[in-house]
């Protein structure tokens, strides 16, 4: 198996431009351009572990909450759709 | 802060996320050293202070039993504002930092880490705030009585002065493996923190016959020293550099390229202070005996066949579920451990659990710590079994402590795999 190695976690995927001012370099990651970082709060340096740590860790909070907490869970899109279906004419 | 060689890092206010146009010095009579701090904590100060979500406070071990809100995260950070603005010193808050297991809850639970963190790449970090304040009250020459005499203990012996029958001393540091015939050296070694290689004696050796049966090599050092991280928990940073530095080079003469680690805290700093400290220089691979184990048992390299007829929980040691996001390994060699029977908790409600065995808590507040203890095993309690599993060896003495109470055994991972895979272990089994 593959360890923590410094130069890997230090070598993050390349960025792709997905919107004027997001990235993506993991799936379904995004992270803002870093361009817009540099002018009033810098960027701290994130091994690759982090990044991935913080959005699985999301994940899971998500699913808890849900779990403890949601009767039903829906996609915006659904809401819209309903709102839209309710609307006369 | 997390893996940046300081002469390669960013200017100070980048690391904690200041602001390069603060024009804030948080001068107010403070001392240089202090002023060089304020400029780096300043802006994830306000960030903190700003924000007030506080979903930091419930999640927090150490609150759920003081009720003081001088030892919350968020107080943690509002001390960082009030110095700059003059109205504190560090010697008016550096024993309210001693409150704290540097479990990591605080900061993931934060929304600035867990909606935003990954999105800015800027999330909050009070583990390294806690550490650093340390660091800043040893270096105005503010001690904590117990952490001074730890961390000269620990610089006398080369390994932390943990109680039992062993004497700690670095003659004695390979003595949990005596009759193993493991080499000494080679490619991959195996480091065996200082509870574990001087109290917990059968842990190792419950690890070093595992890897064995599975027919992995690995060797030990050549001469073992503590991995440092205490002392840089507790703020003794020269300490946690020379320490690591005798480590690094003694790696490096057996021509070591691979460290296996079992126990959480040691990954911590092998994966987190000693890149700080060294930076591009450090090209050591750090592998968590745990997931190395759970890897081995996927492949068929290990099979545990032995029925172990026990009515478990697993604690998730803070260091691997909240700061590394380790949770699953431990639980797919649960699940391949015959007879068992599994009342589990999820990770994310094992968020707000702890030992309160972390970071030193137990040597300047060991009731709080001692609390924290029974907190976790009165909510092992309630699942009705008989023993808590746990994988990490700092926390299995003041858990087991607790545990006689309640009735509850605590057992380490290794070793109930060890014993499921029919190995005599050998060493001291009971935390």
């Amino acid at each position: 198996m593959t360890g923590y190695r410094y130069h890997e976690q230090h070598t993050p995927p390349p960025a792709r431009q997905v919107t004027d001012v997001a990235v993506e370099r993991f799936e379904h990651i995004f992270e803002v351009d870093p361009k817009l970082m540099t002018a009033h709060v810098a960027q701290q340096l994130f091994p690759n572990w982090d990044t991935l740590r913080i959005a699985a860790s999301r994940g899971d909070h998500l699913e808890w909450m849900h779990r403890h907490w949601a009767y039903q869970v829906i996609s915006a899109q659904e809401l819209l759709d309903e709102i839209e279906s309710e609307q006369p004419g | 802060m997390t893996d940046v060689p300081p002469r390669q890092s960013p200017a100070p206010e980048e690391q904690a996320g200041g602001a390069a146009d603060t024009g804030h010095n948080g001068g107010n009579g403070h001392s240089p050293v202090t002023v060089e701090f304020l400029s780096e904590w300043r802006n994830a100060a306000y960030n903190c202070y700003s924000s007030g979500h506080k979903f930091c406070r419930e999640v927090c071990p150490v609150m759920q039993v003081t009720r003081n809100e001088n030892h919350t995260p968020t107080a943690f950070h509002a001390n960082v504002v009030a110095m700059e603005q003059g109205e504190l010193t560090v010697e008016d808050v550096a024993e309210d930092y001693v409150n704290c297991t540097q479990c990591g809850a605080c900061e993931l639970r934060c929304p600035n880490t867990l909606f935003t963190g990954d999105f800015y790449r800027f999330r909050t970090r009070t583990v390294d705030l806690v550490k650093r304040m340390r660091a800043l009250a040893v270096d105005n020459g503010v001690h904590q009585p117990g952490y001074q005499r730890w961390n000269e203990l620990t610089d006398e012996r080369s390994h932390e002065p943990v109680l039992g029958d062993t004497p700690v001393s670095q003659e004695h540091v390979r003595d949990w493996a005596g009759g193993l015939d493991i080499p000494i050296g080679g490619e991959t070694v195996l480091f065996v923190d200082c509870e574990a290689a001087f109290y917990r004696t059968s842990l190792p050796r419950a690890v070093a016959q595992i890897l064995r049966r599975a027919g992995y090599e690995f060797g030990l050092m050549t001469e073992q020293w503590c991995c440092g991280g205490p002392a840089a928990e507790m703020g003794y940073r020269d300490q946690a550099r020379r320490f690591a530095e005798h480590n690094l080079a003694d790696w490096r003469a057996a021509g070591v390229r691979r460290v296996l680690v079992l126990d959480p805290h040691d990954y911590i700093t092998f994966t987190e202070d000693y890149p700080e400290f060294f930076g591009d220089d450090f090209d050591i691979e750090i592998v968590l005996v745990v997931e190395l184990l759970a890897q081995l048992i996927a492949e068929g390299r290990l099979t545990p066949t032995v029925p172990i007829e026990r009515t478990i929980t697993y604690h998730d040691p803070c260091r691997l579920n909240k700061r590394k996001g380790v949770w699953q390994e431990p639980r797919q060699i649960l699940g391949a451990i015959p007879g068992l029977t599994f009342h589990d908790v999820d990770r994310v409600t094992q968020w707000s659990y702890c030992s309160g065995a972390g970071a030193g808590l137990p040597i300047e507040r060991p009731e709080i710590a001692r609390k924290i203890s029974e907190n976790r095993m009165d909510e092992a309690a309630q699942l009705e079994v008989d023993t808590l599993v746990s994988a990490c060896p700092w926390s299995e003495r003041p858990l087991a402590e607790a545990g006689q109470d309640r009735a509850i055994d605590v057992v380490d991972i290794h070793e109930l795999l060890a014993e499921s895979l029919g190995i005599d272990v050998g060493g001291r089994t009971r935390a």
